[in-house]
């Protein structure tokens, strides 16, 4: 697990209280039980922790944690020197 | 320092009560009492009767400020997003009602944030020497612009009043006032709005019915009151010379109960310190901090001097801090029925 993957799954075990065996990429917020005021505080504290502009608009129920993740590196790799 | 002071508290609820069975039944809302608690925190709110305005909210719970205190004011700022009329101000009839001639009396617009804003120009105005004893009323009848109908809102609020007499007072007296944050982005002017019935869209005709109701976009909204109410509040703290664990007493905005839940733990508050109402009046817009201080939870539990932080976010989009000792004030319930 890289180092992105594995802080999300660490703050959805934490802050969250979803089980940690239940986080794998193709999961989905609804099958985690995140409502939508969760994926949005999910969300903010992702964007304090990296300073990246993560859009909480453009998630939903369906969203799967995989697609954060990518979401999340797109935004690391555009903010690295030498990135697009 | 010379500071200002908090020294009568005085709060004006409307008796009928209504919970979550009623407002989903009335609405007609796909939803129930079980996931607006969960996704709240609110389980029931007051609200005015037919025929009750803002400002008759807002003169009782300012007599009762007035008795609190013992003093009349020489000046009043009335909050309010929800004001009797577009034209005139409430604030001049409340003052008139409450028999004090020729005060300067004007309304202060900053939605869910203007009780603060009106309690920081206070405490402004008495420091400049333009007035000795400023009443702050925050006063709102949101029933009067909710949607029944809509799911994302109907069940969030509750209509009210409270109010605080200041007065000029020595540094280290109980309810001083030590700092203030506040701020605005009106690049977030869209996500809580009322459309219509303003210059820029009058729709004199009501063609357009719906844009005449309250509207928020819930989720965007979450994202930005956590943020501006975490850094508003760590400013206002910084500049009193506190820090979070001095605190024994937190009161923000009731808005929602996990973005109270957020804010406080983002800025390291036990929950003993922290009080609200949400639960039994939902949000009462610029009602919200005042009726707090008058509650009688937090008025059993914290002595005079306590160090005290309040903080609110609202439509603008605005926010707002102010640092305070606990007042020393026997605050004066009213309920109107």
């Amino acid at each position: 697990m890289d180092q992105v993957t594995a802080r999300i799954a660490a703050v959805l075990t934490e802050k969250f209280d979803v089980p940690a065996e239940q986080v794998t990429d193709r999961v989905s917020f609804r099958e985690l039980d995140l409502d939508s005021l969760s994926i949005v505080e999910l969300y903010v504290t992702l964007q304090e922790e990296w300073g990246v502009p993560l859009d909480a608009e453009a998630a939903d129920a369906d969203t799967t944690v995989g697609q954060l993740v990518d979401d999340v590196r797109k935004l690391l790799d555009g903010r690295r020197p030498g990135g697009d | 320092m010379p500071r200002t002071a908090v020294v009568g508290i005085g709060s004006c609820l409307p008796a009928r009560s209504v919970d979550n069975e009623e407002v989903i039944a009335e609405g007609r809302l796909d939803s129930s009492d079980e996931w607006i608690r969960r996704r709240t925190g609110i389980h029931r709110r007051r609200r005015a009767a037919p025929g009750t305005a803002t400002g008759d909210l807002a003169v009782y719970a300012a007599a009762a400020a007035i008795e609190s205190a013992d003093a009349a004011p020489d000046f009043v700022l009335l909050a309010t997003t929800t004001p009797d009329h577009p034209c005139p101000a409430t604030a001049p009839a409340v003052a008139h009602r409450l028999g004090l001639p020729r005060v300067p009396a004007l309304d202060l617009a900053a939605v869910c944030s203007g009780f603060l804003y009106a309690l920081a120009t206070a405490d402004a105005l008495v420091r400049a020497g333009a007035c000795r004893r400023p009443l702050v009323i925050g006063a709102d009848t949101y029933s009067t612009i909710v949607d029944p109908a809509d799911r994302d809102t109907a069940a969030l609020f509750g209509d009210g009043a409270g109010a605080v007499l200041l007065a000029a007072a020595e540094d280290g007296a109980p309810g001083a006032l030590r700092a203030a944050d506040l701020g605005s982005d009106g690049g977030g002017a869209a996500l809580i709005t009322v459309a219509a019935g303003g210059s820029r869209q009058p729709d004199r005709q009501r063609q357009d019915p719906d844009a005449h109701w309250f509207r928020m976009r819930g989720r965007s909204v979450y994202g930005q009151a956590v943020r501006h109410l975490t850094d508003s509040a760590g400013r206002a703290l910084a500049a009193a010379g506190w820090r979070p664990a001095d605190l024994g007493a937190f009161v923000a905005h009731q808005a929602n109960q996990r973005i109270l839940d957020s804010v406080a733990d983002r800025l390291g508050l036990p929950p003993a310190v922290r009080f609200g109402n949400l639960r039994e009046l939902g949000n009462t817009a610029a009602a919200s901090i005042p009726l707090v201080l008058a509650d009688d939870g937090p008025q059993r539990a914290l002595a005079p001097g306590t160090p005290t932080l309040l903080t609110a976010f609202g439509g603008g989009l605005t926010w707002a801090s102010v640092a305070l000792t606990w007042p020393a004030a026997t605050p004066v319930r009213r309920t109107l029925p």
